[in-house]
């Protein structure tokens, strides 16, 4: 062997577990203080989730890098704000490293918050630090994605998203629209992720067996990334001649796949999905060439985190504690019974605002700017 | 040998061409692949579905011949992801929707390109600083202008761009055109100017380059820069094909970066260059991901036959197989004879 094999070895090696460590690389979390109001001392006039305890208040997202979570975001601090209580508030983004998720909690309970929501995206690889700010004495309240542990021993509470309750709408739509069965395609998010698997196993519970899941079951992962969910597309476009149904929770990742569905000389088929105005304003377009283009969506779960933010500050500050203990996302759009609403696309506003939100679309396309 | 072991290789000579090992050994594995994907899953090589592989090999191949640059200088580059996502950032923010604004967005990535590149160059070729943490301090400094830029939000891509690079020519994707220009500049600017092959015997040799008065730090710093701009020119390839990208487009593309620079048969020490056999390698890697995909096997098996076959390519060029048979066979013996 050449002399500088061992040393190049060493070299390699050690690059490649940089390399690994550089998927994590961090950019340095952002805590912004946003003062509501400092000599307040009641709270007449605000919610009555809103105690009159003064408290800090942190929201963590375990990855910010997209609209969606950029909505959501808003959505929290708006709902924050209707609180005088809340003196300062922080937020930090994991960037989809878990590490750095971990730490950004730990972070923040060394800063003295005295309550967090936190979206737990990498589940329960960061309950330890969940369990450590709940034992540090801060109120802790995980949503939407489920973390493991318990209520009271390792966090406060966890306000998921019923995500049971989409499975379940989308299942209704698909046997009304597609009454005589065929089959259907599910793209999910990350493999395994709770919120995918919920939905997999109510649409399966509720469609009978004259339908057929293609594809990986339960759910093909897309990690709701659109380079990743084009691949994926394009391989089941070319493998299954026949798609009558896609499902997907996140539905504007799809719209730069869809095309090729038409390039292929095929007919876009029905889709059950969540909201964005680049997917409706993509169905207006091109819903009169692909004649089997149905579209459905069930709101996108922007207002999960406001449910969230109302325990968290109802516990931290005294307030009353709301009583629901999950978010139902209602349906938003239907292109076949108009109800409750026809297809919402507003081509004044960015392709990725999301017009179930509570926060007004001009008020998302503002955002990050 | 071209491998990852030894500063440079040889080549087949005929009279007019020489053709590299890499190319034979990645060119020969990617013929293949295509046949067993013909035979095993018909599907993954159908129209539709290179229509969708095609685009994003050829991101990956352009941001592997910027990463070739880096390593022909004996360096490596961790600022892939960086790069990539604030040029997807700037493209898709600026403009917001606005065509008219895509060039000026493009220029404006461009500089930063330029920018970054610099400051790469100058900490590694003028202050000698180990590559890895220099480019990974440069990366994390590029995503603090992605997030301070969107707040991790970027727009949806403008329809120019995404007819530019999302669309399509006489049936072929337009990524391609893109893909095959970046080759060619870099394999003529590499191979047949006076730069060029400086900027080769500088990976191959630093020293003896130095000895005969080349400007080392120049064209080491150079390589970094111009690997900028091709992740650059990756990011807005990237931006178009994907109409909404997210803050992060860069991140899967850094690992498969390093990876077709290695199976084209670049010596991660230096020295040659194999732009076709990385541009192949690209090829390789993303038929592989579909294959896999259209075989149907659950997301586990699809990691590990991709890794599985990363370790096999890697492993034709670096591990000696003549020498270690040759040792097994002298080991094996006298545990015989005493048992």
């Amino acid at each position: 062997m050449k002399p500088r094999t061992k040393i190049t070895s060493i070299v390699v090696a050690a690059t490649a577990v940089v390399m690994a460590l550089a998927g994590c690389s961090t950019a340095g979390g952002t805590a912004g203080a946003n003062g509501a109001g400092g000599a307040v001392t009641h709270v007449a006039g605000a919610p009555s989730w809103c105690g009159t305890k003064k408290i800090s208040f942190a929201l963590l997202d375990g990855f910010g890098g997209n609209s969606w979570r950029l909505v959501t975001t808003a959505s929290g601090k708006a709902e924050a704000e209707k609180c005088p209580s809340v003196t300062k508030f922080s937020y930090a983004d994991g960037q989809g490293s878990t590490a750095k998720a971990s730490s950004d909690i730990k972070g923040l309970v060394s800063t003295g918050v005295s309550a967090m929501v936190v979206f737990p995206d990498a589940g329960q690889a960061v309950l330890p630090a969940l369990t450590a700010a709940y034992k540090a004495g801060v109120v802790t309240v995980p949503y939407r994605v489920f973390p493991g542990g318990k209520a009271g021993v390792n966090y406060d509470k966890w306000i998921g998203d019923d995500f049971a309750n989409d499975g379940n709408n989308w299942a209704a739509w698909i046997k009304k629209n597609v009454p005589t069965g065929g089959n259907i395609l599910f793209l999910g998010g990350p493999a395994g992720n709770s919120q995918s698997t919920a939905e997999y196993d109510a649409l399966k519970s509720n469609l009978g067996s004259d339908y057929k899941f293609i594809g990986e079951t339960p759910f093909q992962p897309t990690n709701w990334d659109p380079t990743l969910t084009q691949t994926l597309l394009t391989a089941d476009i070319a493998k299954y001649s026949k798609i009558d149904v896609i499902v997907s929770d996140f539905g504007p990742t799809l719209v730069s796949s869809l095309p090729l569905f038409q390039k292929s000389g095929r007919s876009i088929p029905a889709l059950a999905t969540s909201d964005g105005n680049s997917l409706s304003c993509f169905w207006e377009d091109n819903h009169a060439a692909n004649p089997d283009f149905k579209l459905m969506t069930v709101a996108t779960g922007n207002d999960n985190v406001r449910l969230a933010v109302d325990y968290a500050i109802a516990k931290a500050s005294g307030g009353k504690i709301p009583t629901a203990d999950s978010f139902k996302g209602p349906i938003f759009e239907d292109s076949v019974s108009q109800a409750p609403h026809g297809v919402q696309c507003d081509k004044s506003l960015p392709g990725d605002v999301y017009l179930s939100a509570q926060i007004p679309g001009t008020t998302q396309s503002a955002l990050g700017k | 040998m071209a491998d990852a072991m030894t500063r440079d290789g040889t080549s087949l000579k005929s009279a007019r061409f020489s053709v590299s090992k890499g190319l034979i050994t990645i060119g020969s594995a990617t013929v293949l692949l295509f046949v067993v994907s013909g035979v095993l899953a018909p599907s993954s090589i159908s129209p539709t579905s290179l229509s969708g592989m095609l685009p994003i090999a050829c991101v990956l191949a352009v941001v592997g011949l910027g990463q070739m640059l880096v390593v022909q200088q004996g360096g490596i580059d961790l600022s892939v992801p960086g790069m990539m996502s604030l040029t997807v950032v700037i493209i898709t923010h600026n403009p917001d929707g606005d065509n008219s604004k895509l060039v000026p967005a493009i220029l404006l990535a461009v500089m930063f390109a330029i920018i970054a590149g610099i400051a790469n160059g100058l900490m590694i070729g003028g202050l000698r600083l180990n590559p890895i943490i220099a480019t990974l301090g440069t990366n994390a400094l590029l995503y603090g202008a992605d997030l301070a830029i969107s707040g991790g939000r970027p727009r949806i891509t403008t329809t120019l761009l995404q007819s530019v690079t999302g669309g399509q020519t006489l049936g072929i994707p337009n990524a391609v055109f893109f893909a095959v220009g970046a080759l060619i500049i870099v394999t003529v600017v590499v191979k047949k100017t006076v730069a060029g092959r400086r900027f080769e015997a500088i990976g191959a040799s630093p020293e003896a380059a130095r000895a005969v008065g080349l400007r080392v730090r120049l064209h080491q710093t150079s390589a970094y820069v111009w690997a900028q701009l091709l992740y650059c020119l990756a990011g807005v390839l990237i931006g178009g094909i994907t109409a909404q990208p997210s803050a992060f487009e860069g991140d899967v593309f850094l690992l498969p970066s390093v990876a077709v620079v290695v199976l084209g048969g670049t010596s991660l020490l230096g020295g040659r260059g194999f732009p076709l056999a990385t541009l192949i390698a690209a090829v390789f890697l993303q038929q592989l991901t579909q294959f896999v995909i259209t075989l149907g096997v659950s997301t586990a098996i699809q990691t590990l036959v991709q890794a599985a076959a990363l370790a096999v390519g890697v492993s034709l060029y670096t591990v000696n197989w003549a020498a270690i048979f040759a040792r097994f066979r002298v080991r094996s013996r006298p545990v015989v004879s005493s048992a």
